[in-house]
């Protein structure tokens, strides 16, 4: 297995309070991996570390091969590409405009042409072209996420790292893309997130790992376990739906799994 | 509004507001028709009468001497306080902020009267010292907190005590000094003459022009810390680079002119409801419209009334009333 990332004996705290414990886990190349837990388990952490944003941690985090602090800030760029949770403008910038700061690492002090190109470029590999001189703070929630995604595709990455990309948009977007990230894994690249939603995960992703107890822990094989481990995570009931070959995983609340 | 008078605006303004401002004064003197009929007779009617010939000597001087220097010295003091502010709001990604509400004008100005009452280093120095020493106070105490009213809340306490040490100085120093840093804090143009202005073109144009070249990093700068890291570009030293940038025009302007509040905090705005927030196209922009505009106040603070009113009174009235519009205003994401 070629591993994208691979993350040996980290351990995190803030202060006194552990955040993540000898963490050993990789992530396979060419995969789309999702990563679930609950609120405040670590995961964002383990994602800053992942991408290079986070310092002060013990252990290695290693990009297909390299400790990831040995790569310049251009270097990493252009392996990973970044969705944090939280990004917010009160300018009114263009989409244009914030899709060119997806160039930053490579074009210093101004875009250059071929940047332009990929703009267009980008736009149509999402279908967003319409949006192209709209305001950015005037866009919906789903729209805003997906022009952060054109943005981190502007630096073409090979590892795409999501911090809860599904957070806030609505039915047609969340689907939507997860099918995207979905076709950016037929097209080569790794898909990585953090996700709150078991049911559309399961929907979409090739690879589980469970936040649990400051550790990362991967999916098991068998049904059964799998629903064991969710509960564990989760502390909720979860059943399976099988429905003309289709998998679902669905949360069930307390007492109405008899 | 349509491009092209968006650029005419910011572009070709500039060159009648300066030749007009050439012409009003708060003596009614050298006014354009007699200035003109005067510099007409003496280069086609070499013959001018003894009190024309005396006249017209004057005229020369107050254009020359007073009004020249003090047209220019506006002009970069209003494109310089228009792009610190553009840039502050930036980096804080605050619509709110200008060296004013960081407390900048208000370290520099104690810095200067420090230096000004008990004349131990250069003024503009002294200025830019306390101005640097407000910002990172003011970026220390905001970072414990968090979002957009905090680092307005800090600005202004930092202000505060700044504005207290102030006090301090004013109180310390003899009637005769008082007076000036009293008509100096209220930001007074009148000063304007050649020498200071030497003092003040230099770090002027060399903080404009390094903001210019680094107009679109403070693009990326803008959508915050993990979204700058995520693409591949470390914020500390920009940001860093281009608050020292603001700091040192607002410090030079301070030390030269005094406090002109609120004209950073404006002035920005007034550029992106015209042109958008890419500051590729707003910076160069600030610097035209932010001298420009500051001209045109300044025309008024020294006509309207038969006594000059300090420019810095002039915008602290109009900046307060649109600081009060920017808060109502319900698109401000408040968190």
């Amino acid at each position: 297995m070629e591993k994208a990332i691979d993350i040996t004996d980290l351990s995190f705290s803030y202060g006194r309070q552990s955040i993540l414990r000898e963490v050993n886990v990789s992530f396979a190349a060419h995969r789309f991996s999702v990563l679930l837990g609950t609120n405040g388990s670590g995961k964002s952490t383990l994602f800053k570390a992942m991408t290079g944003l986070l310092s002060g941690y013990e252990g290695i985090v290693k990009i297909k091969g390299t400790p990831v602090r040995s790569l310049t800030h251009k270097q990493r760029a252009s392996q990973i590409g970044y969705l944090p949770q939280f990004y917010q403008t009160v300018f009114p910038f263009t989409v244009e405009d914030i899709l060119l700061t997806g160039r930053a690492a490579f074009s210093g002090f101004a875009p250059a042409k071929r940047d332009r190109a990929l703009v267009t470029q980008v736009l149509a590999e999402l279908g967003l072209e319409r949006l192209r001189q709209k305001l950015f703070p005037e866009l919906s929630g789903g729209e805003q996420q997906m022009v952060m995604i054109g943005r981190l595709l502007m630096q073409d990455p090979e590892i795409i790292i999501l911090d809860e990309p599904t957070n806030h948009l609505d039915v047609y977007y969340q689907h939507f893309l997860m099918n995207k990230l979905k076709a950016f894994v037929e097209e080569g690249r790794t898909v990585i997130a953090i996700m709150h939603n078991p049911t559309l995960a399961y929907q979409f992703a090739d690879d589980f790992f469970f936040m649990l107890d400051k550790m990362v822990v991967p999916a098991v094989s068998t049904a059964e376990q799998e629903l064991e481990m969710l509960k564990a995570v989760y502390h909720t009931d979860f059943l399976h739906i099988s429905h003309e070959g289709l998998k679902i995983v669905l949360p069930v609340g307390e007492g109405m799994l008899k | 509004m349509k491009k092209s008078i968006v650029y005419i605006i910011c572009y070709a303004l500039p060159v009648p507001v300066i030749l007009i401002s050439l012409f009003i004064g708060s003596t009614g003197q050298a006014d354009v028709g007699t200035a003109l009929a005067l510099a007409y007779k003496s280069v086609f009617a070499p013959a001018l009468s003894a009190a024309e010939a005396e006249s017209w000597m004057m005229i020369q001087n107050i254009i020359y001497n007073v009004r020249l220097p003090r047209v220019l010295m506006t002009f970069l003091v209003g494109a310089a306080l228009s792009v610190s502010g553009s840039v502050l709001q930036g980096i804080f990604r605050n619509p709110l902020v200008d060296s004013y509400v960081l407390g900048i004008s208000s370290g520099a100005a104690f810095g200067a009267a420090l230096a000004m009452t008990f004349v131990l280093i250069p003024v503009s120095l002294a200025a830019f010292a306390g101005g640097i020493l407000a910002v990172g106070m003011s970026y220390l105490v905001a970072r414990s907190g968090s979002g957009i009213v905090s680092i307005v809340l800090s600005g202004m306490v930092i202000s505060g005590m700044f504005a207290a040490g102030l006090a301090i100085v004013q109180y310390l120093s003899n009637p005769y000094k008082l007076q000036a840093i009293v008509q100096w804090t209220m930001g007074n143009l009148h000063a304007a003459s050649w020498q200071e202005l030497q003092r003040v073109y230099g770090p002027v144009i060399a903080g404009l022009v390094v903001v210019y070249i680094y107009r679109w990093r403070l693009n990326i700068l803008s959508l915050g810390d993990d979204a700058a890291k995520a693409t591949g570009v470390n914020p500390g030293l920009d940001k860093w680079i281009l608050i020292g940038c603001a700091t040192l025009l607002t410090a030079i302007t301070v030390a030269a002119v005094g406090m002109i509040s609120f004209y950073g905090l404006f002035l920005p705005h007034m550029v992106r409801m015209m042109l958008g927030a890419d500051n590729r196209k707003a910076i160069p922009a600030s610097i035209f419209l932010g001298g420009t505009f500051l001209l045109v106040i300044d025309n008024f603070s020294r006509s309207l009334f038969a006594f000059e009113i300090p420019v810095g009174i002039f915008t602290m009235l109009l900046g307060g009333p649109f600081f009060i519009y920017l808060m109502r205003k319900n698109k401000l994401n408040w968190n």
